[in-house]
């Protein structure tokens, strides 16, 4: 199985430029913003088009405010996080403990790897009506999405992490006298540390994608049916806020898994 | 004499490749046959409510029935035509984006902030502002796999046109060459590992938008099917659908690969 990355990253190589560069970014990157929000907010408030079609910044700030004030944007919110989190813990530990072990034994990784392979290519959202009805409409069939969601990139992760950790390592571990246990506390854990990061950071993404998605299929409560409920009413407005919760909480994840990942290997420095 | 030691090693050495190779396909093979056939033994034995479960068999059956009634043939041409659509539209308007904010450092920094809000937001939640605009129907599938696809198109054609060595576009303007020359000559050809990299991300993404688009706005294609199929508990048309999707995924994605390696070729290693 081979490492699954989100995307490349825009590496900086035209480096001989001044460092004016530093202020222009951040400046002209917030300028352009300010004047999209500026156009915007003329634009919907003045009814150039139909407000409640594409609304306006300030009238989006106001939603927050009557939908956090109500209650109704918390108790919805509590759901769906407890939900992520009740599906995205199992799939952590489930799915490096299953990567540890199809690294472990090849022939065991050859068997499932075509149908792994079959799964990470699907899209999710096809699977929500089939959990929804094994699961019910309820929140076991959002927690059994997340889960799904996020494990099997997890899983092809730490295989691959696990399979590409340096020989020299254990080999250096085994010659202290280690045994099978701390070969893998001690070298191979550590070693593929960044590989199973990057499957988790991948599965988070899933995750939300997916749940939202569940949520707005079918669900009593929760994020993603209230995008629902507000789609069905025409108001832009509460659509954004809820985007905007959500685009947040995915920020939130991922800054929050590399402080995690920083701490548990902080010899790799760095970001 | 020593070359010959070394022709033994390394024809050892291509032969215990070549059947760990042979050892993955047929391990892997029996991995999928074996899932079939346990389920479909769970099935028969009453471990697994066929209702609720389905079967491989009357997953066949659901199959046969689909394909008689023509029924597979036009929700595939759908969902095949949009996920085309959505697919070339968003490689089109991404490279032609990427290489403009990579040859403008202040389109560069303007566009930025645009770019990374569509690539942390969940697009799906979208939707319903996509359908007033574009109504319900196929229109609207299009521009959520177009919209899901592009980002993905734009940051990998960026990272291209950043891996450019600045030598051969100097190269190519001391020859006389303008803007033009120096993006046809230069820019694309050395942008396109990446930028495959990037259609090879966007094509999962592509497929994921037309499902999510036809299920939530739409009353045709194969994302339409699984969820009419499910609200009516007619599992194995459900799995009918979903196994078609896995397939089109897989396919896509090796056909691609060939591609991407094509596309490689002419590179001096």
């Amino acid at each position: 199985m081979a490492l699954l990355r989100s995307n490349a990253s825009t590496a900086p190589l035209l480096k001989n430029r001044v460092p004016l560069v530093r202020v222009q970014r951040p400046l002209v990157g917030a300028l352009a913003v300010g004047v999209f929000l500026a156009a915007w907010q003329i634009i919907g408030s003045n009814e150039i088009i139909r407000s409640d079609l594409i609304s306006y910044p300030s009238e989006i700030v106001a939603t927050l405010g009557e939908m956090v004030g109500s209650g109704e944007l918390g108790a919805n919110l509590a759901v769906t996080l407890i939900e992520f989190i009740e599906g995205f813990v199992p799939a952590c530990i489930l799915g490096v403990a299953a990567g540890l072990a199809f690294a472990l034994c090849r022939r065991l990784r050859y068997l499932v790897a075509p149908l792994f392979a079959a799964l990470y290519s699907a899209p999710m959202i096809a699977f929500v009506p089939i959990i929804v009805v094994w699961f019910g409409v309820g929140r076991d069939s959002k927690v059994a999405m997340v889960f799904l969601a996020a494990v099997i990139p997890i899983i092809i992760n730490t295989t691959t992490g696990v399979n590409e950790v340096s020989e020299a390592w254990i080999r250096a571990v085994r010659a202290f006298g280690a045994g099978r246990r701390q070969v893998i506390v001690k070298a191979i854990l550590p070693g593929a540390l960044p590989a199973v990061m990057a499957g988790i950071r991948l599965g988070v993404g899933r995750a939300i994608v997916s749940l939202v998605a569940a949520e707005m299929y079918v669900s009593i409560l929760g994020i993603g049916r209230l995008i629902q409920v507000y789609s069905n009413g025409g108001r832009a407005a509460a659509i954004f806020v809820l985007v905007g919760i959500v685009s947040t909480f995915g920020l939130v994840c991922v800054n929050a898994l590399r402080v995690l990942e920083h701490r548990l290997a902080p010899w790799r420095g760095g970001r | 004499m020593s070359d010959a030691a070394v022709t033994r090693e390394s024809g050892s050495l291509a032969q215990r490749r070549a059947s760990d190779r042979r050892e993955r396909i047929v391990l892997g093979t029996a991995g999928v046959i074996a899932l079939f056939v346990a389920w479909q033994v769970a099935a028969d034995y009453g471990l697994l409510n066929p209702t609720i479960g389905s079967s491989p068999r009357l997953i066949a059956q659901a199959f046969m029935a689909q394909w008689q009634s023509g029924d597979l043939l036009a929700d595939l041409r759908v969902s095949m035509t949009e996920f085309a659509a959505g697919f070339l539209l968003a490689l089109v308007v991404g490279v032609g984006i990427g290489i403009a904010m990579g040859m403008s450092r202040i389109l560069e920094y303007a566009v930025d902030p645009f770019i990374w809000f569509l690539y942390s937001s969940p697009l799906i939640a979208l939707y319903p502002v996509i359908v007033v605009w574009l109504g319900f129907g196929t229109t609207t599938v299009i521009a959520v796999s177009f919209l899901l696809t592009v980002v993905s198109v734009i940051v990998n054609t960026l990272a291209g046109v950043r891996s450019v060595e600045p030598m051969l576009v100097r190269a190519v303007r001391a020859f006389g060459g303008g803007r033009r020359a120096v993006v046809m000559k230069v820019i694309l050809p050395a942008s396109v590992p990446l930028i495959a990299a990037g259609a090879r991300i966007g094509l999962g993404r592509a497929l994921l938008g037309v499902v999510l688009g036809e299920m939530f706005s739409s009353n045709a294609g194969l994302g339409f099917r699984i969820s009419y199929y499910a609200g009516r508990l007619r599992t194995a048309d459900v799995f009918v659908a979903l196994l078609l999707l896995i397939a089109i995924g897989l396919a896509t994605d090796k056909i691609f690969k060939h591609v991407e390696a094509r596309l490689q070729r002419w590179r001096p290693r």
